[in-house]
């Protein structure tokens, strides 16, 4: 009983970072209108940017955030230029195969100058453990769980309560109406992108941190989680992929407690496709729209 | 205040616009008349710069806009509100009108109030509304809605795209009584309605396109007893 309760909370932990992987990953496609699959590989980046400030700078949590959320925010106005921009009145698919591309071309280079060794992140949080009633839950844990809380919950007033916010949701809403009220669609679907891989920086990062280890491919398999977790919760609504990153981790963590460690992405994988087959627009309902 | 000279637009190989000239003057009211496919739609996209043009110049209050950025365009203080009402279905009604005053910069905190306040009272129904969101509501309140946001950034001239467009008929009576109300607070209105006599009725002066072309042009009052016009538009 007490495994499988720590378990949960390591399922728990670990679909925290799949659920900000997965806003982040929603934010993207929801501002763009453009599917991504450069995600991973920006929050490779994101992991590699703390790993080095880690090194540089000692173990300053927020330090790390901030040069994680900084380097992703830089690829993510690169992947805009260059996958994006050009793109807007193109068929969807042309810059779907963009980002394909470019997430290739970043992942390589990112072998040469990183190499291509595991490289151990440094252990910044000490690792305390605490005992409550029969769960047992350590420091790395509480803190991974504060930082995704406190981001998501910036994220959603943002979005939610600023100005900026609102212009944000309005161009992921009805592009030619966001011209015709006067909003500079290009340069704020850029900010919005940009918003996205940071968050996706950040959750590389915590990836890093939890599995004390960092690679220059560790973005696929955390890009399939994010795409996933996001599919769950129908692309583009952040909420929803938030709960669809929590479903996966914690399904996926149960699935080994009675199975083998070999089969996590198996439990994720078809935890997505039997969800798909009951409901195939995820966890959404189409809210506010008449049939 | 609004001029446009020989504009032409295509689409593809398809000649959209062939070649279109007219004027708006301040404070009145133009109506751009015509049927299915007579380029009505495509001039006020082309004016906000939605579309590329393949020739012509259009200039507003002796600026050149042919080829200004749509935010750029929408900044000089001409909203555009579109076909099929396009409002922004998740916001609430309150956002939608908020990202209204995103096409005018110079609006103070005390000015936004006051234009929200305008708004209210033109469209009581949006105040009852106004933390529903903009896709929850009847055609004929986001049709309002379209136009309130359009009138929240406080545009120099208005552009109505077919404002009528498939809303009951005694809506239509209201939404036409709101278009004379607007002028009378002292903006151009340049409407674009299938809906001729109606339009005709509340314009100063009006185009008749065809083809790409403007057919006829005159007062309201000429139009409205020009035979052809009568003929072709207003079933007599």
């Amino acid at each position: 009983m007490e495994y499988i309760s720590n378990q949960l909370i390591n399922g728990i932990c670990q679909g925290s970072i799949y659920a900000l992987m997965a806003i982040g990953y929603s934010v993207v496609v929801g501002i763009t209108g453009m599917v991504t699959f450069t995600h991973g590989e920006v929050m490779m980046l994101g992991a590699f940017a703390a790993y080095y400030t880690f090194l540089w700078a000692g173990n300053n949590l927020l330090l790390g955030i901030f040069a994680a959320f900084a380097a992703s925010w830089l690829v993510g106005m690169a992947v805009y230029k260059v996958c994006y921009e050009h793109f807007f009145d193109a068929p969807r698919h042309i810059s779907l195969i963009c980002t394909v591309g470019f997430s290739m071309l970043i992942k390589n280079l990112a072998q040469i100058i990183f190499g291509a060794n595991r490289m151990p992140m440094l252990n910044i949080i000490d690792n305390r453990v605490y005992q409550i009633g029969p769960v047992s839950i350590n420091l790395l844990q509480i803190v991974i769980l504060a930082v995704v809380i406190v981001l998501a919950t910036v994220l959603s007033l943002f979005l939610n309560k600023t100005k900026g916010g609102i212009v944000l949701r309005a161009i992921s809403q009805e592009k030619t109406a966001a011209y015709m009220v006067g909003i500079n669609v290009r340069s704020t679907a850029m900010v919005g992108n940009c918003i996205g891989c940071g968050i996706g920086g950040v959750a590389g990062m915590l990836m890093a941190i939890y599995y004390q280890t960092c690679y220059a491919t560790m973005g696929g398999t955390m890009s399939m989680k994010a795409f996933s977790s996001s599919v769950l919760g129908g692309m583009t609504d952040v909420r929803l992929s938030a709960v669809g990153g929590l479903c996966i981790g914690v399904i996926e963590n149960l699935g080994i407690t009675f199975s083998s460690a070999n089969f996590r992405d198996a439990f994720a994988f078809c935890f997505l496709i039997l969800v798909l087959i009951i409901r195939p627009q995820g966890f959404a309902v189409k809210k506010g729209a008449r049939p | 205040m609004l001029k446009i000279e020989n504009l032409k637009v295509n689409y593809g190989y398809i000649q959209a616009l062939e070649d279109i000239s007219f004027q708006v003057k301040e404070k009145e009211i133009v109506t751009l008349i015509g049927s299915n496919g007579a380029g009505k739609s495509t001039t006020l996209m082309a004016i906000s710069g939605l579309v590329d043009k393949t020739g012509g110049k259009i200039t507003f209050d002796g600026q050149d806009i042919t080829h200004m950025r749509p935010e750029r365009i929408v900044h000089l203080g001409i909203a555009h509100v579109p076909e099929g009402r396009r409002i922004f279905p998740s916001l609430t009604v309150y956002e939608n009108l908020l990202t209204g005053t995103m096409g005018n910069r110079k609006l103070t905190k005390q000015r936004q109030k006051e234009l929200l306040e305008e708004q209210y009272e033109l469209f009581p129904r949006l105040r009852e509304r106004l933390n529903q969101v903009g896709g929850s509501l009847s055609g004929g309140e986001q049709q309002m809605l379209a136009v309130a946001r359009g009138l929240m950034m406080d545009p120099k001239m208005i552009m109505l795209d077919e404002p009528s467009l498939g809303l009951a008929p005694i809506v239509v009576e209201e939404i036409f009584n709101m278009i004379v109300r607007i002028r009378d607070m002292g903006k151009t209105v340049l409407l674009i309605e299938q809906n001729a006599s109606m339009a005709l009725a509340i314009a100063d002066r009006g185009y008749v396109l065809v083809n790409g072309n403007v057919h006829l042009s005159g007062s309201s009052k000429e139009l409205l007893s020009n035979e052809e016009v009568k003929k072709a538009y207003l079933g007599a």
